[in-house]
């Protein structure tokens, strides 16, 4: 479970150009959600993702992730969190682009520190899954957009995190593509377990999650 | 882990295969020119002090107490050949030599000089210094009144082969005597004071020359790798002179040391662009990947990861550099050494400074390990300064800046 309590970030603080980022979040997000931050561009969708994902530090208030406080961590315990516990998909896919698709998706796994033959099992489950497991040899530069993004979504997955953070991941896809990933991330959702929360200002994202969260300059609504 | 970050790093490394291979080039070529030019400074200084023992102070010499002060005939080692009968059945001794030397006037019909008559066995000198090496013209014959004479002497002089020359000296009961030589040989030893002061002649008969004993000699030279050796006998022979090449030749020393100089700052130089190269390299290869390392660092990659991954980078690199400028600083090596570098438009100066107008190179392992170990520090320091810019890195930046 996700807790935010008071939640207030500032972008140049002290500075004449101050922005309030995020005003006073307080949102609960229960295990197994498929949900979606919305809002315009601006309205801090993303840098409150980035809060709940410890990539980003809050000027005030606390996160709880299963019941730990993550705004006090440091950055090296931050970076544990990151790893052990939330998946990302990034909206540029951000493959690693020396290493095949399979490498890819166990990159996380082997940071780990998980078996080789736990790594190869779940790889080919979860490309199984997302139906990229013949291009598991293939390097990411060869792979079509839609492609790419679902081996973002595996190495996501594959490690078993608690939540995946998804920012605008359909942003580079046609619509054809973007209906296939929010399915293939519905499906994961369901058959996982895992809680999958999206940033997007993307309509059929909207259309598909099971709760959408608004916001308006930094605010819930 | 560590596998796959030496892959991600092999494969990096030749992702930019055009600059990688500029930064291979760059390394080995530095690498080979800077072990042609230390080769060749180690030859050369090597080459000057081998010839300059094999042709007259050997590891050791040993003199009469006072004789190097005052080079007269009187100052004599008087059991000479007895104490080299002792010296040979030492432990790492290689050769001894006995010479008998006097200081005089030699003259043609037109000229005369100042000149040392050296008394010399050709046997025991072929073995001790390998002698017929340093012949230039003529033939090593002391038969008779035959003489030997040091190159620069001749020049002097304005003798050739079979020139007569009159050699005049005092003898052991100081009247002076003068004996008539005919010039069967010339020699160049490199050795500047004696090509230039010193005729060669038969010890046995320099001995009835000068009515010196036989046994008798005004130095012993000893050729010996024993390190030992020095304090040993200047224990056992207190009375005696006993100095080390290095004592007798402090030129030698200072060449040596001044070499030693040149090759660091030779060196040195060559680790610098190999550093700034390689730095410059791998701080645009951090830089064209920076978000790569973001993501990597949002994604839950431990900095300490990304650290290792840019090392070996730059280790791999930078490892085939040198292993290509091993390869082609042996063969430069091998050439130098093999054929040397002729210099003898500049002979003149050159052989004024004892020098041969043909310069060949030393080969030692240890140009190879100090440069590994200098190419391996300077490739892991120059990721240093790119380091820092990816430790400061903040993953949501680099995140932001994608979109």
């Amino acid at each position: 479970m996700i807790q935010l309590k008071n939640v207030n970030k500032y972008f140049y603080k002290d500075e004449p150009r101050e922005l309030h980022t995020l005003k006073d979040i307080n949102l609960t997000i229960k295990d197994g959600e498929f949900s979606l931050f919305s809002g315009p561009s601006g309205c801090g969708k993303t840098t409150l993702l980035n809060a709940i994902g410890a990539l980003d530090t809050v000027d005030s208030g606390e996160i709880y992730l299963n019941n730990k406080e993550i705004t006090t961590l440091s950055e090296n315990e931050r970076t544990q969190l990151r790893l052990q516990e939330i998946g990302f998909v990034f909206q540029a896919y951000n493959l690693i682009p020396v290493l095949s698709v399979e490498e890819n998706i166990g990159f996380i796994m082997r940071l780990q520190g998980s078996s080789e033959s736990e790594i190869k099992s779940r790889v080919f489950e979860i490309a199984n899954l997302l139906e990229i497991d013949t291009k598991l040899q293939s390097l990411p530069s060869t792979l079509s957009g839609g492609q790419q993004q679902r081996v973002a979504v595996a190495r996501a997955v594959a490690s078993k995190p608690k939540i995946i953070l998804a920012d605008e991941p359909t942003a580079n896809l046609d619509s054809k593509n973007s209906q296939k990933l929010i399915d293939m991330m519905r499906e994961l959702n369901e058959k996982e377990g895992v809680s999958i929360l999206f940033a997007s200002h993307d309509e059929l994202i909207a259309k598909n999650v099971k709760r959408v969260i608004k916001m308006e300059d930094g605010a819930l609504l | 882990m560590f596998k796959l970050i030496l892959k991600m790093a092999w494969k990096n490394s030749f992702l930019r295969l055009s600059r990688t291979l500029l930064v291979i080039i760059m390394i080995a070529v530095s690498m080979s020119m800077m072990l042609g030019i230390q080769g060749l400074y180690d030859g050369m200084a090597e080459n000057m002090i081998d010839k300059s023992k094999r042709s007259d102070s050997g590891d050791i010499s040993i003199f009469a107490k006072d004789y190097r002060i005052e080079r007269d005939i009187k100052n004599i080692i008087k059991d000479a050949s007895s104490i080299k009968k002792k010296i040979e059945i030492l432990d790492g001794v290689e050769a001894v030599v006995l010479r008998l030397s006097a200081d005089g006037l030699i003259s043609t019909a037109r000229k005369s000089s100042f000149s040392i008559i050296r008394g010399i066995e050709l046997k025991d000198e072929e073995k001790f210094g390998r002698f017929s090496e340093f012949l230039k013209g003529g033939e090593l014959n002391l038969s008779k009144r035959s003489a030997i004479i040091g190159i620069e002497l001749a020049k002097t002089l304005k003798l050739r082969l079979g020139s007569k020359v009159i050699f005049s000296t005092q003898d052991s009961s100081g009247e002076i005597n003068s004996i008539a030589l005919r010039v069967r040989g010339i020699v160049q030893t490199t050795n500047i004071s004696l090509d230039k002061n010193t005729i060669y002649v038969d010890k046995q008969i320099l001995h009835k020359f000068l009515s010196v004993d036989e046994t008798y000699a005004t130095q012993i030279s000893i050729l010996s790798k024993n390190k030992e050796l020095l304090s040993k006998l200047k224990q056992e022979y207190p009375s005696l002179d006993i100095k080390s090449f290095f004592e007798l030749q402090p030129m030698m020393k200072m060449m040596q040391d001044m070499m030693i100089i040149f090759n660091s700052i030779t060196f040195f130089i060559v680790m610098l662009v190999v550093f700034i190269g390689i730095l410059g390299v791998m701080y645009v290869s951090i830089l064209d990947r920076v978000r790569e390392f973001g993501i990597m660092l949002g994604i839950g990659m431990e900095y300490k990861y990304i650290r290792t991954q840019i090392i070996l980078e730059s280790v791999i690199v930078s490892f085939i550099g040198y292993l290509l400028g091993a390869i082609l600083g042996v063969a430069v090596l091998l050439y130098l050494n093999q054929y040397g570098l002729n210099l003898s438009s500049f002979a003149d100066a050159l052989e004024s400074w004892g020098m041969e107008t043909v310069l060949y190179a030393a080969i030692k392992v240890s140009y190879f390990s100090s440069t590994f170990f200098a190419i391996i520090t300077a490739a892991i320091l120059s990721v240093w300064i790119p380091l820092r810019k990816i430790k400061k890195l903040n993953p949501v930046e680099v995140i932001k800046a994608e979109k």
